[in-house]
């Protein structure tokens, strides 16, 4: 038994994961990477330094404190080498200005029940409940089925957002502790899901086809990435899904945002992800009013 | 050039009257003030009622921070005579006149009878710009009389009442003099009925339009017959309603859907006028409010429990609340009181009409309220159930029945950067708080948190004091006619209601800085009692220097546990310093000999005006900032989220005060786009104990720019605590205390 995970973030009053108010657990390590993620510092299995550039007064407190050499200065100003920390977080609080921390912490199933039945009145009142998000909830199996235990023992919904891509007995065995999926459509095309996400889909499509057979609750999250898959190929596949399984509870379309790139940047893994702008508004509503017109009417944006 | 020819005159009446009777001098002062400081009716006025107050005058509530009941603008005329060319001889008069007020001004009267120490310590009239740890108020505001026993029997029966309780006063020993200014100021009422009358006649004469004349004539119509019967149609109420209220001075309205429900009901039944003739009229009368200006009074109630005819009422309900949606002016503050069961419709309209960019209705929950004025109060449920929150503030009160004016302030976060400092302010070097040892001494957290509150409670004891001296002046002073009339039980007794009248007279302390303050001694108990982070020393320099140079610290500082993040260290901090003060006070009403005395945390602009004389404080708050506004968490630090905050601020007990206000601001995206969740946020938050509500929905986007490009947000109203403020024309400082407040 693992009773503890690591843990991105927690967010109460989450409003768009689920339905009602919710508290999103956001959990560390995932096993696709996204051209697009909207949350690269979960990617990483383990807790990893962050280092916002825009706050750093080049004051070189870091250096002094830090055991190895991962700081370092160039023409004066303060640099940083992220392969080198060993994450002693020595370096956190000597900073001045709050520009580095430690992204990733271990939490142990209590101390986030803890947290989450803080706000149990206020999902009662919403229709609300828990979401476990990430990365991929199902790369922290143990941890993620024992939150959502504790979640249905007091009576609270629970949602399960997640790619698809984990072995499907493990679904099978969370299946009965989640009440809503929120379940991953990134691409139509085989060979371009390997391309933007690293993985084939057809793992994904196995474990949707079995969980949709045994009648899980599902919304389709299909994140739309202006010049990726903004296509009409891909828009097509999204209608065609829409009626070959009626029993969907919902799609929605998550328009890509450019926010993830920012946080790549504080973990040096920038280079890895696209740089494009983020969607403005008109463009979602023109995907949504494309899809209405093949016919895909249960659709929202995310 | 001001004439001062109506405040000459009501001079020489109050010199005439001087040693007569109280009622008599204050009667034949209001006949002196009335009709003539009331104004011309306006283009598009239904009702007739407008006023310019004086110089001089006589009044319950404040015409300026020190002018009440007998009052002077001493400074506004002294700079007219600075300003103007005065013929000499109205010169010498206007000087004599002002040296005349020296003596009689009300609020001199109390200041010389202050004991030496009250004086010492209670050095400054001028809380808004004076460096202090607690200020005395001047004003008896609030008053809430019995609105509805006006429109049931009219000015002929109250006429007639007055009549019966003179004609056995002598034989009941009761003061036959009282009933005999009673009866003079009711003539006075009268007679601006018949004056406005005439003026209107006139008006209707020379106009030329057949309509307008019409109108103009059932205007004289109603004020004539309003002199002669009870009220009897919704118009006439109304009427009658808004001459005593500006005559009588009176702010705040009441409960109105009850003392004006049966009438509209009445006027549709009988097909008098329909829905939109009411609107109108409505409309009228929420404009004139609005013109009236008072910053922070104008509420008017609606909703709630014990209304004897409830279909009525609600239906009365929402029409204010239609008036309020179409009006779109700052007042009145619309208030909805609810309670599980009452007609949904009204939250729901509520709801829609804060949603349209009004800031209210502004939302009060029976069933927490109602047990918590039990409480605090100690009055019956039956009775708690009759409550009222007049002005921005909201201290309860029952209507008719309680009066409880807020005559001091208290900046907590002042007191504990004193008593940090071995009595000496920060800001001005001088002492002025008890000097009960320095920082150093205190060797537990125990020893600095009693050094604390034995600071606190002095100047509560002072301010308790104050109140009631200010109470016993007033008293002797004048019986406050128009208002001791609808209070119970003045006219039985025949006293005025500071004199012994009143069946409860209570008082209010209003708490400033309260969250700063308990912020303020978490980050000292962490960081210095317990981790041993910072040294005392070091504390007190890092805030002598406002931080500068000690930026590591300030980090930490701010970085200890903040209440609104429902964290249980910073949150029980602040019910400890919530649950000090609120008691110490409420413990002084016995000794004081007051019905009740009680804390009040509303937000308005002092918190803000107080910040300007504040030091640094050692919750990461730099030196002169805003403190925080009411109860709220001080500004930007409810990190957690909406539901984190909910879940602190409904901890404090509402049981031991006489009412706190809760901001909340809502981004447009939110309110309109996701009603189902504010909803149920609501809900969860009153369910959990919460009071109050005042919501607002606007997003930062639109007061970002209303910074840079103030002449396209002139519609943008916020709410500043107990009032809404056009945003554009709000101090930057204020401007910006509202943007680092957090929006959901
Ligand atoms: S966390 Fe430790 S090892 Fe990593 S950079 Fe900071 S001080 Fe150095
Ligand atoms: S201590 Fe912080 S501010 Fe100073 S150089 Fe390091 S990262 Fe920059």
């Amino acid at each position: 038994m693992n009773d503890s995970g690591i843990i991105v973030d927690i967010q109460r009053f989450s409003i768009h994961d689920g339905p009602g108010i919710r508290t999103t657990v956001f959990l560390k390590g995932c096993p696709l990477n996204c051209k697009w993620c909207h949350n690269p510092e979960a990617i990483a299995y383990k807790p990893q330094l962050s280092f916002n550039q825009e706050k750093c007064l080049n004051c070189f407190a870091c250096l002094s404190v830090c055991p190895t050499s991962t700081h370092y200065i160039k023409d004066n100003k303060h640099e940083i080498n992220f392969s080198l920390c060993q994450l002693s977080g020595d370096c956190v609080p000597a900073c001045p200005n709050e520009a580095l921390s430690i992204t990733g912490k271990i939490n142990s199933v209590e101390q986030v029940i803890e947290l989450i039945l803080k706000d149990k009145d206020f999902y009662i009142n919403s229709g609300g409940g828990v979401t476990i998000s990430g990365g991929e909830p199902m790369t922290q199996f143990q941890f993620t089925k024992q939150i959502l235990k504790a979640c249905k023992d007091n009576s609270i919904h629970t949602t399960l957002d997640t790619c698809g891509h984990a072995p499907s007995e493990k679904y099978l065995e969370i299946l009965p502790l989640v009440d809503l999926f929120l379940y991953d459509y990134k691409e139509s095309d085989y060979d371009k899901h390997k391309e933007y996400t690293g993985v084939y889909n057809d793992l994904i499509q196995k474990n949707f086809n079995m969980l949709y057979g045994a009648s899980a609750k599902i919304i389709l999250r299909c994140p739309i990435v202006p010049g990726i898959n903004d296509t009409d190929r891909h828009f097509e596949a999204i209608c065609d899904l829409y009626k070959e399984y009626p029993k969907l509870v919902g799609i929605e379309i998550m328009p890509y945002h450019n926010i993830g790139l920012d946080k790549a940047r504080k973990i040096g893994a920038e280079e890895k992800f696209i740089s494009i702008d983020t969607t403005d508004k008109e463009k979602s509503r023109k995907w949504i009013s494309t899809l209405h017109e093949l016919g895909c009417t249960n659709i929202r944006l995310g | 050039m001001k004439d001062y020819s109506k405040e000459l005159k009501i001079t020489e009446v109050y010199k005439e009257y001087k040693d007569a009777h109280p009622a008599i001098k204050e009667a034949m002062c209001l006949k002196a003030e009335y009709p003539a400081y009331f104004t011309p009716l306006q283009d598009g006025d239904l009702f007739a009622g407008r006023l310019q107050q004086g110089r001089v005058g006589f009044t319950i509530d404040e015409w300026g921070p020190t002018a009440f009941a007998y009052y002077c603008q001493f400074e506004e005329i002294e700079n007219d005579l600075k300003t103007y060319d005065y013929p000499a001889e109205e010169k010498v008069k206007i000087e004599e006149m002002l040296k005349f007020w020296e003596t009689e001004d009300t609020s001199n009267k109390i200041r010389k009878e202050y004991p030496p120490l009250m004086a010492q310590y209670l050095f400054s009239d001028d809380w808004m710009n004076t460096s202090g740890i607690a200020f005395p108020l001047y004003r008896l505001t609030g008053s809430t009389p019995n609105f509805k026993k006006l429109l049931d029997i009219g000015i002929p029966g109250i006429y007639k009442e007055i009549e019966e309780l003179k004609a056995t006063a002598e034989e009941d020993r009761r003061d036959v003099k009282f009933y005999e200014g009673m009866k003079i100021a009711i003539d006075v009422l009268a007679d601006v009925c018949l004056y406005y009358e005439k003026e209107i006649r006139l008006l209707a004469e020379i106009s030329t339009i057949d309509e307008k004349k019409e109108e103009l004539n059932k205007i004289a119509d109603t004020l004539h017959i309003i002199t002669i019967s009870k009220p009897r149609t919704l118009r006439e109420a109304i009427q009658l309603f808004w001459i005593y209220t500006y005559a009588a001075d009176i702010r705040n309205y009441g409960r109105m859907d009850i003392y004006m429900g049966d009438f509209l009901v009445n006027d549709l039944n009988a097909g008098i006028i329909d829905e939109d003739e009411a609107l109108k009229y409505l409309k009228s009368l929420w404009q004139l409010m609005a013109d009236r200006n008072t910053v922070v009074h104008n509420r008017v109630i609606i909703g709630g429990k014990s209304r004897p005819n409830e279909a009525n009422a609600d239906r009365f309900a929402l029409l204010a609340m239609e008036a309020t949606r179409t009006v779109k002016e700052i007042e009145p503050q619309l208030s909805l009181r609810f309670y599980e069961g009452m007609n949904p419709a009204l939250f729901e309209k509520a709801l829609d009409v804060i949603g349209g960019g009004a800031t209210y209705p502004i939302l009060y929950n029976d069933d927490i309220n109602i047990n918590s004025i039990n409480n605090a109060f100690g009055f019956s449920i039956k009775e708690a159930e009759r409550y009222f929150t007049p002005y921005g503030c909201g201290e309860f009160i029952l209507e008719g029945r309680s009066f409880g004016t807020p005559s001091g302030v208290i900046n907590l976060l002042k007191a504990l950067e004193v008593t940090l400092r071995n009595g000496v302010d920060p800001v001005t070097g001088k002492v002025i708080g008890l000097q009960l040892g320095n920082f150093e001494d205190f060797h537990s957290f125990d020893d600095l948190m009693n050094a604390y509150k034995k600071q606190v409670e002095f100047f509560v004891s002072l301010l308790a004091e104050q109140e009631v001296l200010e109470y016993k002046i007033c008293g002797e002073e004048a019986p406050f006619l128009y208002n001791s009339l609808l209070y119970d039980d003045c006219m039985a007794k025949g006293k005025g209601m500071f004199a012994g009248g009143i069946k409860y007279l209570g008082g209010t302390l209003e708490t400033y800085g309260n969250t700063n303050t308990a912020d303020s001694l978490t980050a000292i108990k962490e960081l210095i009692y317990e981790r041993k982070l910072i040294s005392k020393k070091e504390l007190l320099d890092v805030l002598d220097n406002n931080f500068a140079g000690y930026e590591n610290i300030q980090l930490k500082l701010a970085n200890a546990p903040k209440y609104g993040n429902n964290n249980e260290i910073a949150d029980s901090m602040l019910e400890r310093v919530h649950n000090h003060v609120c008691n110490f006070v409420r413990n002084q009403a016995e000794r004081v000999g007051l019905h009740s005395y009680l804390v009040v945390i509303i937000n308005n602009s002092a918190n803000t005006l107080m910040g300007r004389s504040t030091h640094a404080s050692a919750d990461g708050r730099k030196a002169f900032e805003h403190m925080n506004n009411g109860n709220a968490p001080s500004g930007g630090n409810d990190k957690e989220g909406v539901t984190a905050m909910l879940n602190s601020i409904v901890k404090p007990s509402t049981a031991i005060h006489a009412g706190s206000v809760q901001n909340m601001k809502f981004s447009p995206e939110l309110f309109f786009e996701r009603r189902d969740i504010i909803k149920s946020l609501l809900k969860t938050y009153f369910d959990k104990g919460g009071s109050q509500a005042m919501i607002t929905v606007l997003n930062r986007g639109d007061l970002e720019n209303a910074l840079v490009e103030p002449e396209k947000y002139r519609n943008l109203f916020v709410r500043v605590g107990g009032f809404s403020a056009r945003f554009v024309e709000l101090s930057t400082e204020v401007q910006k205390d509202i943007l680092s407040r957090t929006l959901y």
